[in-house]
This record gives structure tokens, sequence and C-alpha cells, in this order.
């Protein structure tokens, strides 16, 4: 097995997400155009049909390190949302609690992470009162060590 | 890293034994396929004196497949993107396994030397270089001061 390093996993991640033009119910993108590093991405999730997340469009957070995708990245809902293995003030995501994503392997992506999210919103456990539309939570997220 | 192609190991082996003048290329985190390149700028382009970095990686599929590269010093270049991504037929449609990874690294040097804002990847770079080539000129060769020069004297472990 080739091992693709770092950067050219995440740039291949990048045009993947940028030639998926609004074809489904997630998106994503780096958050911030000019980081060549690629550490942080933004991401939006289509509340599923018939769950309690229907209509609603939910933002999250990814933070890929030096070690992505050898570690799995870090996740955080900034729309509040009230799930099972999202906590619930800061709205970073437990993904070893996660389906599909609770033993992270460095074949999975950014995409696949977001997947995983959206079938957890379609689940029994998932069927819980939500708060306001559109709040975010407010809270600062650490920024990773970056080397210099 | 067993089957790594004799393709590969032949062209690494040259590449050590006879460097493209110019050119450094250097294998990083035990990836055979995964380098790291320092390029001068090509003397009478705005990247004169620069010293570029750049990251090259040989996907599985090469050579039937180009390698994939991008700079990782900022370039104000209308060829190259914020991400260091770089706009060059050899590296897409044009490839032919007959190219090496010595000759796409003089490619890209070539690049440096003959901008084309016709075939743009950085929209807002290539409107400029259009428009007001002597500005974009000026820019290019500031970011160079900046970005490919300056660095290099607060490295002073980095040998120039």
């Amino acid at each position: 097995m080739v091992e693709v390093p770092r950067n050219f996993r995440l740039l291949e991640e990048l045009e993947q997400g940028e030639k998926a033009t609004s074809a489904g119910y997630c998106s994503y993108g780096l958050a911030d155009l000019e980081d060549s590093l690629m550490y942080n991405w933004t991401a939006l999730i289509l509340g599923p049909l018939n769950t309690p997340f229907e209509n609603r469009l939910y933002q999250v957070l990814l933070r890929c390190d030096e070690n992505y995708p050898k570690v799995a990245p870090k996740v955080w809902f900034i729309t509040q949302i009230n799930m099972p293995g999202v906590n619930q003030k800061t709205g970073e995501v437990d993904l070893s609690t996660i389906e599909y994503m609770n033993k992270w392997k460095p074949s999975y992506t950014i995409h696949m992470v977001l997947e995983a999210l959206s079938e957890k919103m379609t689940r029994k456990e998932s069927r819980l009162p939500q708060p306001d539309k559109n709040s975010t939570y407010k809270v600062i997220r650490p920024d990773s060590k970056k080397p210099e | 890293m067993a089957d790594v192609p004799k393709r590969i190991l032949k062209e690494i082996e040259r590449l050590n034994r006879d460097p493209v003048p110019g050119i450094e290329v250097n294998t990083i985190e035990d990836n055979i396929r995964y380098f790291n390149v320092i390029m001068c700028g090509p003397s009478k382009s705005p990247y004169e004196g620069g010293r570029f970095k750049l990251e090259l990686f040989l996907p599985e599929e090469y050579p039937m497949s180009p390698p994939k590269v991008r700079f990782l010093t900022k370039m104000y270049h209308p060829n190259i993107d914020k991400l260091g991504r770089i706009c060059l037929d050899i590296l897409k449609d044009k490839w032919s396994p007959a190219l090496q990874i010595r000759t796409v690294l003089l490619s890209i040097q070539a690049l440096l030397s003959a901008p084309n804002p016709d075939d743009p990847l950085a929209n807002d770079v290539a409107d400029q270089w259009k428009t007001d080539e002597k500005l974009a000129i000026q820019t290019a060769t500031e970011w160079t001061q900046k970005y490919a020069i300056e660095v290099w004297a607060k490295n002073p472990e980095v040998k120039p």
C-alpha cells in the first residue's frame, strides 16, 4: 500500500469537496482558503427528513492536525444540536461514540465523518427535543498547535 | 515500502548522482515516494534570488499518472494558487510516462520564468498581470523577498 502524505490526501479531499456541488445533504471545504496547512475545515449537514433535525442546517468544524489521517480529525458542531455523542456545552463530537467512526482508520475521510454524523441523526436514540433553530455554541475552540 | 518500482529508485539514484542545478530534492518522512524540494528562482524573473519550497509525491499509479506537486512557499504567480497548487499541462492531461521528476521540476522552474496569465489558476493575480504587468512583477518580487529570501535568513540552521 502506498501511503499518501497528509497534505496530498487533504488536497484530494478538497478537490472532491469542490466537485460535489450541491449534490447532497452535506458539503465541506477549507475554513481558510489561504491556509496552506489545511488545518480547519468547515462543513454543512442538512438535517435528514423525518427526524428532529429536518429543515435545519448544521454547521460543523473539523480540525485535521499534522497527524491526520493517521489520527481522526477533531469535530465540533457550531450549530447547537441535542444528540448523543455531542457535548452539550461545547458541541464537540466524541467520534468514539459515533457508529462507523468508533475505530478510526486512515482510509476514513472528512466526507465519511459527515456521513456518519448524518446517519446518527436518523437513529432512534437521536429522537430528542432540539434547541432553537440556528442557535450556536459560544465557546472558544483552542487552536491546535501549528508548526512555525 | 517493499514494492518500490525500479523506475522510482532509478530516478532517485540519478537525482542524487547528477542533481538538477538550482533544485534540491530530498525524501521525507520515511516515505520514498514523498519529497521536499527547494527550487531557486530563475534569473531575470521576479523570483530571482528566492529559494522556494515545494513538496512532491509519486502516487501509486506513477509513472502512468503524473507526480503530485505543490509550492509550500507563498507565491505571487498567475498559474499558482493560494494553496500552492500549480496549473501546468504536463501535470494534468499532457503528462507522459516518459517524463520524470527531473523534467517536471525543470518545467515548474520554467513556468516561473514564463507566467501564463491566459491560463490562470489564481484569477486575481492573472487579472493584475494582464492589466498592470509592471505592478504584478513588482508584487511578485516583493513576495519573493519576503517569503523566499528573508525567511531563510531568519532560520540560520537551514543553510541557504
